[in-house]
């Protein structure tokens, strides 16, 4: 019993089956009292009834018609009532075998052939010529009636109780249960079992909701830590190249010929690998950082149509400069919720992108459009395009389809794109331009309080129905 | 007397030799700060911590300070704060080994004037602190700059060269404007990108050389000689003399 009593479950299940007996237990004796209060008063009214047919009879035809009277209902079978008149002290008629009571209501004893003597509750009254008149009725019946009630409310009080200890345990088992799941998964977690998920009951009560939100919690945590795990396997396995490179350039420079020239072309080269080295780290760290959703407490509406805008109106120069014909049609209000750098560095890496992996005379086009639910930047160009089986592959860090990584590029373009479109709740698609590829940013729209927040990605906090935009520069 | 000789030579290339505070607990970073400081005319004084930023702050006057975000004793943002309390005007610069955007505006949001993230080029730091120095106080920003023929009206957002108007586009504007600000000093790339189009990231595409050579082409337009000087890995200088 105390092991029951150290858990919550059982506690509160007993607690509350206690303060129903209470309850009933008061409840009952309310009604028990009650009731006898209601039977006494029932029977001093049927008493008062009796006297009043009595007296009327003597009224009409004095003491020998109240005597017959007396008589007739002592003969009928189903009268309860009991008789005696009085002359003064001494009984002269009835079958009520008492000395004279004072006036009003009393109780009697009389002696029963069977039994020594019974209860009776009397009433006596005067009548004009000094007699008296006393009616009066067992209350051995009603005594019954009061032991009956009382055993049966001791019966279904035991009986309740029976009930309420069994539905405790019951009740208190069940909680107890359905939180030892959630505890032994927590505990296998802690264990290092991070697979573990609390099983449903499948209800969709409050324990069935506990448990999903905890679940989403932990696959949420899961999928961080195993982003954070691929990122430093990653960091250890792709800066391993960029750093042996840089210490054969110092290796180099120190072993061959002493002079400056030589050793500043080393010098040179081993400065190139460290910047590449570190331009590496900080495209890892700002993919972490967007895949971590940090970013997401600073998102605020932005006009991509201003946005997109200012990319294209940086890049036009350089991609013209390059040979590739470049052009850019915008639809206006295209308002979104995000952070605009981010949004930027997207762009850009698109375009970069365009001019790193095309031949010079590509056509190079961006379009930003209204799509269904929201909008959509299209960069598009008709150069060499990539293999249907690639494009899903080219999303993933540190995959370059140029083996030999000549174009200087990390493979973290299209990641750090694609963990952006994730964090804005859109989505990063690649396609045939037919020919040549083009890449599609989808954004959900941003109406004041449309249903952007079913759209969004969980960890988005919810945001103030503003349709304010800020000026980019 | 050697700094009188060395600022007179550099006076002459158009560079002027700061009193410069460097705050920073890294003693090889320190050195290599200071060298590159003083090897381009400038006075250095050093503090390696924070209280003794704030004593050397309190008993002399700079023109610049490098501030160290993290520092072992009393945080950079901490010593930015109580400088700025103190009534201090001097322009300061943030290094940083933190990068991301929050860290980048909370070091803004605290009185800092520039950022810039570690590691950094000292070209990048040698500019910064050369444009911070030459910042005007605010309210006090000019609305014409004359540089050489060259006219800039930043409230009509104009440009005449000897009197000749020039059909400038907005962003080769913003680009000439902050050559002009900084004339006779090197503007790198970063600050290209950080100040005209407010990103932080590294595009890989050479979108500001491709915006300079077009600015450079229409301030060159049927006259002989370029006011734009490009200094190779570092960025672009405007001339301010013939």
């Amino acid at each position: 019993m105390p092991r029951l009593f150290a858990s919550a479950a059982y506690r509160l299940a007993f607690t509350y089956t206690a303060a129903c007996t209470l309850a009933i237990l008061l409840l009952g004796s309310g009604v028990y009292l009650a009731a006898g209060t209601a039977i006494h008063q029932q029977q001093d009214d049927d008493l008062r009834l009796e006297m009043n047919v009595l007296t009327k009879e003597y009224e009409e035809g004095g003491r020998p018609d109240l005597i017959d009277k007396i008589h007739q209902r002592e003969l009928s079978p189903n009268n309860d009532f009991r008789y005696a008149l009085f002359a003064s002290k001494q009984r002269l008629y009835g079958n009520l075998d008492v000395a004279r009571p004072a006036a009003g209501f009393s109780s009697v004893t009389f002696p029963q052939p069977n039994k020594s003597s019974d209860d009776a509750r009397g009433l006596l009254m005067g009548l004009p010529d000094g007699s008296a008149m006393l009616v009066a009725i067992d209350t051995e019946d009603l005594g019954r009636l009061d032991k009956t009630i009382l055993i049966l409310f001791s019966i279904g009080f035991v009986l309740i109780l029976a009930l309420g200890i069994v539905g405790s345990l019951a009740l208190g088992r069940n909680l107890k249960l359905r939180l030892d799941r959630i505890t032994k998964t927590a505990q296998a977690i802690a264990d290092g079992d991070l697979t573990r998920r609390i099983e449903r009951s499948g209800s969709a009560d409050e324990f069935d909701q506990v448990d999903a939100s905890l679940n989403a919690m932990l696959d949420r945590i899961t999928s961080l830590l195993e982003n954070l795990r691929q990122i430093s396997s990653d960091v250890a396995h792709d800066l391993r190249t960029p750093l042996t490179r840089l210490r054969g350039e110092i290796e180099a420079g120190l072993s061959g010929p002493a002079e400056p020239d030589a050793m500043r072309g080393a010098l040179l080269r081993a400065l190139e690998q460290n910047d590449s080295i570190l331009s590496l780290f900080a495209a890892i760290l700002s993919i972490a950082e967007i895949e971590s959703g940090k970013t997401v407490g600073s998102f605020r509406a932005i006009d991509l149509s201003q946005l997109v805008g200012t990319v294209c109106d940086m890049y036009a120069p350089a991609l013209e400069d390059s040979g590739r014909p470049f052009s850019f049609s915008l639809i206006p209000d295209a308002v979104v919720q995000g952070d605009p750098e981010l949004v930027m560095q997207a762009m850009s890496n698109l375009l970069d992108n365009a001019l790193a992996h095309t031949p010079e005379g590509t056509r190079i086009h961006v379009t930003l459009a209204r799509d269904q639910g929201g909008f959509s930047i299209h960069v598009a160009d008709n150069g060499p395009g990539i293999e249907e089986a690639d494009r899903e592959r080219v999303v993933r860090r540190f995959v370059t389809l140029d083996r030999a990584r000549s174009r200087g590029g990390h493979g973290l373009g299209l990641n750090l794109v694609s963990a952006t479109m994730m964090v804005h709740g859109g989505k990063l698609d690649l396609g045939d331009n037919r020919p040549g590829l083009v890449v599609s940013l989808t954004f959900p729209d941003f109406s004041p309080c449309s249903s952007i927040r079913d759209k969004l990605p969980a960890q988005m906090p919810s945001t103030k129905c503003e349709r304010k935009v800020l000026p980019l520069m | 007397m050697a700094h009188d000789d060395r600022d007179t030579a550099l006076n002459q290339a158009g560079i002027q030799a700061l009193d410069i505070l460097v705050v920073e607990d890294d003693l090889r970073t320190r050195e290599i700060i200071r060298a590159g400081l003083t090897d381009n005319g400038h006075r250095v004084r050093l503090a390696e911590s924070g209280s003794q930023a704030l004593h050397v702050a309190a008993e002399s006057e700079f023109d610049v300070a490098i501030l160290d975000r993290m520092l072992p004793d009393i945080n950079g943002l901490e010593v930015l704060g109580e400088l700025r309390r103190r009534g201090t005007r001097t322009p300061i610069l943030l290094l940083s080994a933190l990068g991301s955007v929050n860290d980048r505006v909370s070091g803004l949001d605290s009185g800092a004037d520039d950022y810039l993230v570690k590691p950094f080029a000292m070209v990048e730091l040698l500019a910064r602190v050369g444009a911070l120095h030459r910042r005007p106080p605010l309210g006090a920003v000019p609305t014409r700059i004359m540089i050489r023929d060259i006219e800039v009206d930043m409230l009509g957002r104009q440009v005449w060269r000897r009197g000749q108007a020039l059909p400038l586009h907005p962003r080769e504007f913003d680009l000439l404007v902050l050559l002009a600000r900084n004339a006779g000093r090197p503007v790198t790339r970063k600050m290209f990108l950080e100040q005209v189009w407010r990103i932080h990231y590294d595009p890989t595409t050479n979108v500001v050389e491709s915006h300079i050579s077009r600015l450079r082409s229409k301030l060159r337009q049927g006259f002989d000689d370029d006011p734009i000087e490009t200094i190779q890995n570092v960025g672009y200088r405007m001339r301010t003399c013939a």
